[in-house]
């Protein structure tokens, strides 16, 4: 043995020097692609600061006649997000059942649905929004349908994993008795899925708590566009209170969801 | 995941042990004979009908005019055939902007790598062991986190002009803070005994976190990070779509000019380089954890 | 001759009001193999962990290589813990990393600065490692991922890492609790080897008390936070054991009964 002792076994040694020079290459590529320097922000601190201490702060209150009007938008955009995703739940929750090879009736169509499913995943949730406007026009209805389709996406995959994780035995088990589809899905998938899907179902409504108030601010309704509108008219102190608002929303949402998961999985 | 299975063993019992617990399945004699076993976790149907009351409430609150939207279903149709019509005269703008767009995706994701490991360590509980740090930084970045990228592009737009470097600051934001809190999360899992193992050997914090905390989390943090960029990726479509270029900017161009060919183009490829970089990870994360 | 450790009245209160250690007072000299045995919560782990000062103590004084342990704190305490390796019953080894990168984290207290946080490690300290390794042997293992061996292979690496510190005391802390009786002896056996070799000081806290007769040079017997016995193997009597334990010893599976002791000893 001469020179050095390494201390890694010397394919892993590859391994790993191979992902330090990819993302190595990866940066530097990418920094000449988008002529990115970090150096621009700290040479823009000073603008950042007087943007933060003159336009910013201290946050400012809507007009009084407006505030109504604001915390309607908050509302819908909870209601927005909820309601799409307990309609994309349901219709994820059939779907799944045909997109796993071990439960589905039709094993052969599984990797058909799963397929589907993942097309429409890989399509962000604005661009739906975008298609959606473009043919149904805009308003909180398209707003519904673009994040239905998403989370019914994300939701498919999600369940199908579950299901795969979880019940695999019992719906083996099950099998051997004799039991029909619908009988497979009532006492076995549900009773062993159900807490699975449903803190699934409440990791999708956080998501979907940003992705309506994303989806708002292009035309979605509800609070981000709101918010949007109070940005694009440079009433930023004014941004400023309704963006903690948005905060305040999603923190609020999360630690209830967290609290319910936590029931959940008792 | 599951409930827990010891209670239903029970199950046999049930029926000929006396009942001492209210209100779960008495068995009367005569009665029924329940199946069920006697600690069911309640709060799920509770949850079921409170979720199915709450979204119904929604839905009326929305007042979504479902005739009408029913009634225009068919121009979906439409726009889909047209969509389909793939016209690539406009192919270098799009694969241009295709492709500063998977930049600013994989910068921001470099720079939000570093940063976050710095700021997870700082934010998990086991590595200085000091809660007011942990505190702080915690609540810092849930603040941050709970702002939708969007509104911290508009805000990087406004303080350094338009460009890449609004997109990379912009999504950096949202992208440490969810790094922070999750590698926070994957350092705190590493166990207890493994930290005291290296402490006794006179490591120094610092020591004891490069040498044992991060290598433990690696496998997690490439986890991460391969979520993250799918997320960032389909948040960069987004960031078009909010005037900060990039292939969002094609997308929404071309759909509100009726050029229905481009946009077809465009969203076929974010699609196909989002099923790549999906595909990618579910490799790179069978490689680790082998 | 100086003692390497020293307990002098120590005690220990949790906040949740239990008295781990009451008034523990024993000297430790060089090349003494000590096991400490006890029922389960009579504070033997509590007593290991006092000694390097991961528990606080409440009261009293660790007194380790002439140093007050509880008056040391940041860099003095890490170079005294230097002084003290640690084996434990689940191994805690990093399992993504090689057995050889675990075996260096014992060289970690002696390098302060960059070079430990990065783990550049000095090529004397490799070569140790690897002679370590081949002493336990180890060697086809060393560029293996921890994870990848076997729970007896898995505590020696632990041993391996301790030994790295150059430690002047070894504490076990139920060092063959996971393992199975063959690896097990392996283990005691080179527990005992190596620290008699370099002059190591050895406390092992056990619940085998055969093992504990086996090997000691003396044993410490624990009840409810007392040392109730301190003397050689030879002089831990039957009613001494019933003491320790709380119960007759016909409610104790002792690997072998008291009359036949020595005849396990030897099948062992």
């Amino acid at each position: 043995m001469t020179g050095r002792i390494p201390l890694i076994a010397r394919d892993l040694k590859r391994l790993y020097t191979g992902f330090l020079i990819t993302a190595l290459a990866l940066f530097v590529v990418c920094s000449i692609l988008t002529e990115f320097n970090p150096a621009v922000l700290v040479a823009n601190g000073d603008a950042f600061w007087e943007f933060i201490t003159q336009d910013f702060l201290p946050p400012a209150l809507p007009k009084a006649s407006r505030i109504p009007g604001v915390l309607d938008s908050v509302v819908v955009t909870l209601a927005l997000a909820l309601s799409s995703t307990t309609v994309a739940a349901i219709l994820a929750f059939f779907v799944s059942l045909f997109g796993s090879e071990k439960v589905s009736p039709f094993p052969r169509f599984a990797k058909v649905v799963r397929g589907f499913a993942t097309f429409l995943r890989n399509i962000p949730a604005l661009v739906w929004a975008f298609i959606l406007f473009s043919s149904l026009g805009i308003g909180t209805s398209v707003g519904f349908v673009a994040l239905c389709i998403t989370s019914f996406a994300f939701l498919v995959r999600a369940f199908v994993e579950t299901m795969e994780d979880v019940s695999q035995d019992c719906v083996e088990s099950l099998q051997a008795v004799g039991a029909s589809f619908p009988q497979r899905v009532a006492q076995a998938i549900l009773p062993s899925c159900l807490s699975g899907f449903l803190s699934w179902f409440l990791y999708c409504v956080e998501v979907n708590i940003r992705a309506s108030t994303i989806v708002g601010m292009v035309g979605g309704g509800g609070v981000g566009l709101t918010l949007f509108s109070y940005i694009k008219s440079f009433q930023y102190d004014i941004a400023l209170s309704i963006i903690l608002l948005v905060a305040v929303m999603v923190i609020v949402v999360d630690q209830i969801t967290n609290k319910l998961r936590k029931e959940l999985l008792k | 995941m599951s409930l827990q299975p010891s209670p239903c063993l029970q199950t046999g019992e049930a029926a000929a042990a006396p009942q001492t617990e209210v209100g779960s399945c008495p068995a009367r004699p005569g009665g029924r004979i329940p199946v069920k076993c006697r600690q069911r976790n309640r709060f799920i149907p509770v949850f079921l009908a409170g979720t199915a009351l709450l979204s119904a409430a929604s839905l009326v609150y929305l007042g979504i005019d479902w005739g009408k939207m029913l009634s225009r279903v068919p121009d979906i149709g439409v726009v889909f055939w047209d969509l389909a019509h793939l016209d690539f005269a406009n192919m270098d703008l799009v694969f241009s902007s295709l492709v500063e767009t998977i930049s600013i995706a994989v910068l921001s994701l470099l720079y939000s790598l570093v940063l976050g490991v710095v700021f997870g360590m700082l934010a998990a509980r086991n590595v200085f062991r000091l809660p007011v740090l942990s505190v702080v930084t915690q609540s810092f970045f849930t603040f941050l986190r709970a702002v939708p990228t969007p509104v911290w592009v508009l805000l990087m737009l406004v303080c350094l002009g338009m460009g890449p470097e609004a997109g990379v600051a912009g999504l950096c934001v949202h992208t440490t803070a969810f790094f922070t809190k999750s590698f926070a999360q994957s350092f705190e899992s590493i166990p207890d005994g493994t930290i005291e193992a290296l402490e006794v050997t006179g490591a120094s914090r610092l020591s004891i976190f490069c040498n044992a905390i991060l290598p433990a989390a690696f496998s997690q943090i490439v986890a991460w990070a391969g979520m993250r960029l799918e997320t960032n990726f389909s948040e960069c479509a987004i960031l078009g779509m909010v005037g900060a270029g990039g292939i969002g900017y094609v997308i929404s161009n071309s759909l509100q000019g009726y050029d229905y060919g481009t946009a077809g183009v465009a969203i076929l490829l974010v699609f196909a380089v989002a099923y790549a970089i999906e595909r990618l990870f579910v490799r790179i994360k069978r490689r680790f954890n082998q | 001759m100086e003692p390497i450790l020293q307990f002098d009245n120590v005690t220990k209160n949790y906040p949740n009001g239990v008295h781990a250690l009451q008034g523990i007072s024993f000297t430790v000299q060089e090349g003494e193999f000590i096991s400490v045995i006890g029922p389960s919560g009579s504070g033997k782990s509590t007593l290991l962990r006092a000694i390097n000062a991961l528990i606080p103590i409440s009261g009293g004084a660790v007194t380790l290589d002439g140093q007050n342990v509880a008056a040391q704190h940041g860099r003095a305490l890490r170079e005294l813990r230097r002084k003290v390796g640690m084996i434990f019953q689940n191994y805690n080894l990093v399992y993504s990393l090689s057995v050889l990168q675990n075996v260096l984290h014992g060289r970690l207290g002696y390098m302060p600065g960059p070079q430990g946080v990065l783990g550049l490690y000095s090529e004397a300290d490799k070569r140790q490692a690897l002679d370590l390794l081949e002493e336990l042997g180890l060697s086809d293992f060393a560029y293996n991922r921890a994870a990848d061996l076997s729970g007896g292979q898995k505590q020696r690496i632990g041993i391996a890492r301790a030994i790295m510190q150059q430690p002047k005391l070894l504490l076990c802390d139920e060092p063959i609790a996971s393992l199975d009786p063959s690896s097990a002896k392996t283990i005691m056996d080179l527990l005992r080897s190596m620290t008699a070799r370099r002059n190591i000081a050895c406390i092992v806290n056990l619940h085998q008390l055969d093992v504990a007769l086996q090997y000691s040079t003396r044993i410490m017997g624990l009840s409810k936070g007392r040392i109730v016995f301190d003397g050689p193997p030879a002089r831990l009597s039957d009613e001494m054991i019933e003491r320790i334990y709380g119960t007759s010893r016909e409610n104790l599976m002792l690997g072998g009964n008291g009359h036949d002791r020595a005849d396990t000893v030897d099948c062992a």
